[in-house]
C-alpha cells in the first residue's frame, strides 16, 4: 500500500514540475520548422550534390542513401574552388561582402545609435522610414537604380553638377564599386534593425555611470556603448552577410560583367541553366560549410557573452 | 545549355526569366532551387529504356524512336471541347492568333508559360505539366521524344504542312517530321548602333572582330548563352562545328572569349531589343527577331535607322528554329493538331509574324515582301532569313551529357571572370 502511494505520487507531477516540462515543449514548433525547412532540404542538397544525373534529361538523381554517395563531382568542384577559376569568384564574393559589411557598419551604426538614443517619440517613425524600402520589391528598387545610375541619370547629373566628376561616369559598365553599393543599399536595413535592438537594450544607467565617473562622450562610447553592442554588431553582420553571400541578382542587374560575378551567379548557372545540377549543389554545400564556420564563431561569441552575463 | 530568344528581358531592364526567378526566390533559396526540388520529386524521370539520346546533325539525320504504347491519334476524329492547353514561352503567340482559333473552333485556349527550356523540360519530365501543345527548341526534341514526352503527329490533320520550307518538312533532327512542325526562325548576329560605330562589322577583315575591339570597352554585350558565345568565337576562328565535343576546340574558344573579356569587359544579357534602341550599348550580340522588335522599343526622338544588324551576307552564321509538338497524355490531341495546322496557315502565320517579330518558315514570306510589307525596316533586311541560310548556316544542336558538361564548364570559367 505504502509503495503504491509512492508510485502514485511519483506519477503525479507537481504543478511546478509540469511547468518545467512545458518549457522544452515550447521549442517543438521551432524544432519542427527547422527540421522541415532546413535539415530536410539541406539533406536534399547533399543528396543531389553526391547523386547522379539521369541520362536523358540531365535532371539530378539524388542519392538519399549516404552509402551510395558519389563524391566525384563534389571533388571536381572542390578542386576548382581550391585550385582553379572558382577560387577567384569565391574570394571576390568574400571581398565584396566584407567591404559591403564594413560600409553597412559605417552607415548603419550611426543610424541605429541615433534612433535608439535620440529617437525619442519619433523612433517609431524613424524605424518605419528605415523599413520603408521593404514596401517596394527589391527588384523594382534595383531597376530604379539602373535608371538613376545611367550615364544620363540623376546620379551623374548631381556628381557633374557638384563638379565631383568632370564627365558622366558609366556606373553600369561592370564596376565592382557599383555591385558593392547595390549590396549595401539592398541589405543595410537587415544590419540596422538588430543593431538598433541591441543598442536599445543597453542600460542607460551604465552610460550615465560612465559619464558620472568622468568619461567624456567619446570615451563613454568607445569604452561602454561599443563593447556592449558587440553582440548586436555580430548578429547584424551575420544576418546581413548570409543573404549577401548567396546574392546573384545584384551583380546581374547592376553589372552583368563576368569580372564582378559572385558565387551566387555560378550556383544559379549550374542549377538553372547548366547540365550539372550536382555541381551546383556542390557549390551550395561548399558555401554552406564556409558560412557555417562564420556562424559557429557567432554562436561561440554569443555563448561566451551569455556566460559572462550570468557570472556578473 | 542554350538560351532561347524568347527568354528576353521585360521592359525596364530585366529578362522575364530572371524576373520570375528572382522574384520567386530569396538568396537563401538558391540552395534549394526548383531544380533540386524537381530532382527530389522522383529518383529517375527518364524513360527511353536505356537508349542514348541520338545526336542528330545535318550529315547524320535521325529518325526518332516511337513507342507502341504512345500511338498517334486516329484519323478523322472530332475536335474535343477543350480548353486547349498550350505550354509555351511568354508572349510567343500573337493574341489575335489565339482569338482567331477560339472563334474558328469555339473552344477556349489556355496558355501556360515557362521561362526557359530547361524549366519546361524539368516540369514535363517531372510529370507536372498536363498540357496539350508544347513549343520545344530543336536541341531538345530528341530527348523529349526519347523521354516519352511527345506523341507522334498525325499528318492527316496537318494539311498546311506543305506551306513551310521544303528542307524543314523533313528535317534531319526529326526525319519524317514524326514529332514536330516548325514554328519560327532566328539567326544570331551582331546588333550595333549605326550612329556610334566607327566601322560597321562588314568593314572589319573579320566581322566578328568588332566584338574584340577595345574601342567598345564597357559598351558591349554578349548573349547570356554559353552555346551562342562560345559558338561565335568558334566561327570567328573559322571552326564551323559549333556542336563539337572536342575539348581542345572548346578550350580554344574559351581562351578567345577570355581575351575578349580582357579587351572589352563585356556585359552579359539578352536585352538587345531595348539596349540597342535606348543606346545603352554600342554593340550587342543579338538574335535577329530581337533586332526586328527594337523598332517597338524606341525612346521618343530615337530612330530605328540607328540600329543595325550584321549577319553574314553569304550565310554561314548561327541559325535556329523552334518547333511545335503534341504532348503525351494530351487531353485535347485533336485540338492540338488543329492549332498547329492553324499556325501553319499562310494568313495566320503572317498575322502571327506581324506581332511576334520572329519569322515563320513559310514559303509565301519572301525576303522582299517582308520589307515591302513594312514588317522589317529596309536597312534591317539582314534579319530576314532565307531558306538557303539553313543550308549554309550552323545550328546549335543536342550535345551528349559529357559534351554539355564540357561547354558548361567553359562558360562557368568565363563567367567567373577568372
Amino acid at each position: 500500500m505504502g509503495q503504491r502511494v509512492v508510485d502514485v505520487q511519483r506519477r503525479r507531477l507537481k504543478p511546478r514540475d509540469r511547468t518545467r516540462a512545458l518549457w522544452p515543449g515550447l521549442a517543438l514548433p521551432g524544432v519542427a520548422w527547422l527540421l522541415a525547412f532546413f535539415v530536410v532540404p539541406f539533406y536534399g542538397v547533399l543528396a543531389v550534390a553526391f547523386g547522379g544525373l539521369d541520362p536523358i534529361f540531365g535532371n539530378a538523381v539524388p542519392a538519399w542513401n549516404p552509402l551510395e554517395w558519389d563524391t566525384t563531382v563534389f571533388g571536381d568542384v572542390l578542386d576548382r574552388v581550391v585550385n582553379a577559376e572558382l577560387r577567384e569568384v569565391y574570394l571576390r564574393t568574400f571581398v565584396y561582402v566584407g567591404v559591403a559589411l564594413f560600409l553597412c557598419f559605417l552607415i548603419g551604426y550611426p543610424v541605429a545609435y541615433y534612433v535608439s538614443r535620440f529617437g525619442g517619440r519619433r523612433r517609431g517613425l524613424l524605424l518605419g522610414l528605415i523599413l520603408a524600402p521593404f514596401w517596394i520589391n527589391y527588384l523594382m528598387r534595383m531597376l530604379a537604380w539602373i535608371n538613376l545610375l545611367q550615364e544620363d541619370g540623376y546620379v551623374n547629373d548631381i556628381l557633374t553638377g557638384l563638379h565631383v566628376t568632370s564627365s558622366p561616369v558609366n556606373w553600369l559598365e561592370g564596376r565592382a564599386v557599383t555591385v558593392v553599393f547595390g549590396l549595401v543599399y539592398g541589405y543595410i536595413p537587415f544590419f540596422v534593425l538588430p543593431l538598433f535592438a541591441a543598442l536599445d537594450r543597453i542600460d542607460r544607467s551604465v552610460i550615465e555611470a560612465s559619464r558620472d565617473l568622468g568619461m567624456g562622450p567619446l570615451r563613454t562610447f568607445l569604452r561602454v556603448t561599443l563593447p556592449l553592442s558587440k553582440q548586436g554588431m555580430l548578429a547584424a553582420a551575420v544576418i546581413t552577410a548570409l543573404p549577401m553571400m548567396g546574392d546573384y541578382y545584384t551583380a546581374d542587374l547592376l553589372s552583368g560583367s563576368p569580372r564582378t560575378s559572385m558565387i551566387g551567379n555560378q550556383i544559379e548557372f549550374f542549377l538553372f541553366e547548366g547540365s550539372q545540377k550536382n555541381a551546383g549543389a556542390s557549390l551550395v554545400v561548399i558555401l554552406s560549410i564556409l558560412l557555417m564556420a562564420a556562424m559557429a564563431y557567432y554562436l561561440v561569441q554569443t555563448d561566451r557573452a551569455t556566460r559572462e552575463l550570468h557570472r556578473s | 545549355m542554350t538560351f532561347h530568344p524568347r527568354e528576353r528581358r521585360i521592359a525596364g531592364g530585366i529578362d522575364r526569366r530572371a524576373f520570375l526567378r528572382q522574384s520567386a526566390f530569396t538568396a537563401a533559396a538558391v540552395a534549394a532551387g526548383p531544380s533540386l526540388l524537381a530532382a527530389c520529386a522522383g529518383d529517375d524521370a527518364a524513360g527511353g529504356g536505356g537508349q542514348a539520346v541520338p545526336l542528330s546533325r545535318p550529315d547524320n539525320p535521325v529518325t526518332l524512336p516511337t513507342f507502341d504504347d504512345i500511338p498517334m491519334i486516329a484519323d478523322g476524329l472530332e475536335p474535343e471541347s477543350g480548353p486547349l492547353k498550350i505550354f509555351n514561352y511568354a508572349e510567343y503567340i500573337a493574341p489575335q492568333t489565339l482569338r482567331g482559333f477560339r472563334r474558328q473552333y469555339g473552344v477556349d485556349v489556355d496558355v501556360t508559360t515557362f521561362t526557359s527550356m530547361d524549366e519546361a523540360i524539368a516540369r514535363l519530365s517531372g510529370g507536372q505539366a498536363p498540357f496539350d501543345l508544347f513549343f520545344p527548341t530543336t536541341d531538345v526534341i530528341a530527348k523529349a521524344a526519347l523521354g516519352r514526352l511527345l506523341q507522334p503527329l498525325n499528318a492527316s490533320y496537318l494539311g498546311n504542312s506543305g506551306n513551310v520550307w521544303t528542307q524543314l518538312q523533313d528535317p534531319f533532327y526529326d526525319v519524317g517530321a514524326q514529332y514536330t512542325r516548325p514554328y519560327s526562325l532566328f539567326t544570331t548576329g551582331i546588333g550595333y548602333r549605326v550612329d556610334r560605330v566607327t566601322q560597321t562589322p562588314d568593314e572589319y577583315d573579320n566581322p566578328y572582330d568588332i566584338l574584340w575591339d577595345p574601342a567598345y570597352s564597357g559598351d558591349l554585350y554578349l548573349l547570356e548563352d554559353d552555346r551562342e558565345v562560345l559558338g561565335m568565337a568558334m566561327l570567328r576562328a573559322g571552326e564551323v562545328d559549333v556542336n563539337t565535343e572536342d575539348a581542345a576546340l572548346v578550350d580554344a574558344a574559351l581562351a578567345d572569349i577570355q581575351a575578349l573579356d580582357d579587351a572589352v569587359n563585356p556585359r552579359i544579357g539578352v536585352e538587345a531589343y531595348t539596349i540597342l534602341p535606348e543606346g545603352r550599348a554600342t554593340i550587342h550580340q543579338a538574335w535577329s527577331g530581337d533586332v526586328v522588335n527594337a523598332q517597338y522599343y524606341l525612346p521618343e526622338g530615337e530612330s530605328i535607322e540607328n540600329v543595325g544588324f550584321w549577319y553574314p551576307a553569304e550565310g554561314g552564321g548561327m541559325i535556329g528554329s523552334d518547333q511545335m509538338s503534341v504532348l503525351v497524355g494530351a487531353a485535347n490531341p485533336v485540338l492540338a493538331h488543329l492549332f498547329i495546322d492553324y499556325l501553319l496557315d499562310v494568313d495566320n502565320a503572317h498575322t502571327n509574324f506581324e506581332w511576334l517579330g520572329y519569322q515563320p518558315p513559310q514559303t509565301s514570306i519572301e525576303p522582299a515582301s517582308v520589307v515591302a510589307d513594312g514588317l522589317v525596316p529596309a536597312h534591317l533586311d539582314t534579319t530576314v532569313i532565307r531558306p538557303e541560310d539553313f543550308d549554309n548556316g550552323y545550328q546549335l544542336l543536342q550535345l551528349s551529357l559529357a559534351g554539355e558538361r564540357l561547354w558548361d564548364n567553359a562558360w562557368s570559367t568565363f563567367s567567373a571572370g577568372a
